[in-house]
């Protein structure tokens, strides 16, 4: 394996996208919060995992 | 709570993720001196997440929210005191003779500044401690499952064992801290959004303070400094002002020094990580740059906790849950988790709470894996054998301590005192190597006499005074002479006491018998050891002026929350 980045930034915007899932089809929601935190936590790693990407792509290049 | 499909796919990704990590690993070790000590090959950002994610295990991470909510910002001594200080004295000061030497382990750094001896005892009471603290890790999130979820406990022991046993078999040590740095990431996005939500239901820091003040002075014994909760250190000048029942000095000496330093200086499961980096300075930095997110982890474990608390004030159902005559703490976490994560973030949440203990489990199962065959096999049971046989009994060593730790974990399901016990075993194994090791790195005098006499003594002092006392239901075997407070002021003092006789014997022996001819002590004492100089590299990549830095962040910390 030649950059650790890659994994985990890959990792995170699958992860993101599974939560944006959850939050246009399941809507499910916890008895103190509304469904949008999937949709915030989602974007939030989504960013995060692109990040990991886009510094991964860099140094290689 | 109930889980639904879309989290147990991304329980599942998680798991694939772990597994294809090992893989890719194991096409990079081929050697048995890379699947043990991972060949100095690792960047220093990966050793540094890897060595604060090893310490974030399951029980770590349960057991912080827990502390949050009992304790308030009390806990976050265990962070500002307990574990920072010692992480710059391990970088500044230590890692130079731990790498300088090229000892492949603690233990065996032991056998090259003082003897075999003690190198022995000390890589057979770690590899027993390593085995029990996996093992009891392992029971404790098989429990937590099986009274959240309805998990029967065998299938959540089984499933987190096997794939821990699958990635360190493949990849051994490189596998293990590349998978830290993934749960270190998952650990914190995945518990970060409960102290936002918290916090934020809870009406802001402001009335997070305000309600945990106002559940204080409704306990008749804090109804004078209500506000007991929201800081570290003043109402530390007397045990009964509060709830650790710890006063000044006890948390400053036995948490402080001897319990921090000796966790973060000497416990070879995190040493481990700073010694694969690629060079000295790196494993240098390791600690120092590890220590930078170290300090702000309250936000992510013990704030919930806080405001855990804050929300029973408001009423809020189902956070604390009554167990006796006190609350079952150990819930906070998972019951938090309930309330604020819908499905999707509750599979993120699950997942996190599997790699804490996954990273917590695999970082004990490789310093294990290192000690047996460098410190124990290849010491008393085959010296001289080619480096692929010691690569095939890593391996299987890896099985073994597997296997091993299960079996430790069912003996926990089993056994009614296993705090008791973990405690003995950690207070017994840790608190007297600080002084062994400190006073071989700077006392050129120390003997190996002395070293063995002193760990010996100072190991019964501990039993002795767990034995001798008690407190909150624990020790006090042998009969009563002092009562403490609470468990953690014995824990504490057992630690000072162990500490203290252990630096007295092994300085008294060390005068007393030979000194180390001074030929053989370069590059493992002070004075004799080239210290490296860092010329041509930015004065941020040295770790003099980043452990100034660092410290300074400490202690405004420290005065921020006083």
């Amino acid at each position: 394996m030649d950059d650790l980045r890659v994994p985990i930034g890959s990792f995170f915007v699958i992860l993101g996208v599974m939560l944006l899932i959850a939050y246009f089809f399941v809507t499910a929601s916890a008895p103190l919060a509304s469904p949008r935190v999937n949709l915030w936590c989602g974007l939030a790693m989504l960013v995060f995992g692109a990040v990991m990407l886009w510094l991964a792509r860099r140094s290689k290049g | 709570m109930k889980p639904g499909i879309i989290d147990y796919i991304i329980l599942a990704t998680y798991f694939i993720y772990v597994l294809a990590i090992g893989w890719l690993v194991k096409r990079r070790v081929k050697t048995g001196v890379e699947f043990l000590t991972s060949g100095h090959s690792i960047p220093v950002w990966v050793t540094s997440l890897a060595f604060i994610a090893t310490n974030l295990g399951a029980q770590e991470v349960i057991g912080m929210v827990a502390s949050g909510a009992k304790y308030g910002m009390l806990t976050c001594n265990f962070y500002w005191l307990g574990a920072v200080p010692g992480m710059i004295i391990l970088g500044v000061f230590m890692m130079p003779f731990y790498y300088g030497s090229r000892a492949r382990s603690a233990p065996e750094y032991l056998k090259l500044r003082f003897d075999e001896k003690t190198r022995g005892f000390n890589a057979i009471t770690f590899a027993v401690m390593t085995i029990f603290s996996s093992g009891i890790s392992m029971y404790a999130l098989g429990l937590l499952f099986h009274v959240v979820l309805g998990w029967r406990l065998t299938n959540s022991i089984l499933l987190s064992a096997a794939i821990v046993l699958i990635y360190t078999y493949l990849g051994g040590l490189t596998s293990a801290i590349y998978n830290e740095v993934l749960q270190f990431f998952l650990i914190v996005l995945g518990f970060a959004p409960l102290s936002v939500l918290s916090v934020i239901k809870a009406g802001g820091w402001a009335g997070v303070t305000a309600r945990t003040t106002a559940w204080m002075a409704r306990q008749p014994a804090f109804a004078h400094n209500p506000d007991v909760m929201t800081h570290t250190w003043k109402y530390m000048g007397h045990t009964s002002s509060n709830m650790m029942g710890v006063e000044w000095f006890g948390m400053l000496f036995g948490l402080g020094w001897v319990l921090g330093c000796s966790y973060w200086c000497c416990n070879f499961l995190v040493v481990q990580r700073a010694m694969a980096a690629q060079s000295m300075a790196a494993s240098r930095l390791t600690p120092l740059i590890a220590s930078i997110p170290k300090m702000v982890m309250p936000v992510v474990v013990i704030i919930p906790g806080f405001a855990a608390i804050a929300l029973h004030q408001m009423n809020v159902p189902g956070l604390l849950v009554p167990k006796g005559n006190t609350y079952d703490y150990n819930l906070v976490l998972t019951n938090l988790m309930a309330q604020f994560y819908p499905s999707g973030l509750l599979g993120v949440g699950l997942t996190a709470l599997f790699a804490s203990f996954m990273s917590g489990m695999a970082g004990n199962v490789t310093a294990f894996n290192t000690v047996f065959t460098y410190d124990i096999y290849q010491s008393y049971i085959r010296k001289h054998a080619s480096d692929a046989h010691y690569f095939k009994v890593g391996r299987i060593t890896t099985v073994v301590g597997v296997l091993l730790s299960i079996g430790a974990a069912y003996w926990a399901a089993q056994s009614n005192n296993i705090m008791d016990f973990l405690q003995l075993v950690f207070g017994f194994v840790n608190a007297p190597l600080f002084a062994t090791f400190l006073l071989g790195m700077f006392w050129k005098r120390t003997t190996g006499h002395g070293a063995f006499i002193g760990l010996v003594v100072g190991e019964i002092v501990a039993t002795l005074t767990l034995g001798l006392s008690r407190a909150e239901g624990t020790g006090g075997w042998f009969g009563v002479v002092h009562v403490f407070p609470s468990a953690m002021a014995q824990n504490f003092w057992i630690a000072i006491l162990a500490f203290a006789s252990c630096f007295i014997f092994t300085v008294l022996v060390s005068l007393v018998t030979a000194p180390k001819p001074v030929a053989e002590l370069e590059n493992l004492v002070y004075g004799y050891t080239k210290m490296p100089v860092e010329r041509d590299v930015p004065w941020y990549k040295r770790p003099g002026p980043l452990a100034v830095i660092v410290g300074i962040a400490c202690i405004l910390f420290n005065l921020w929350f006083w």
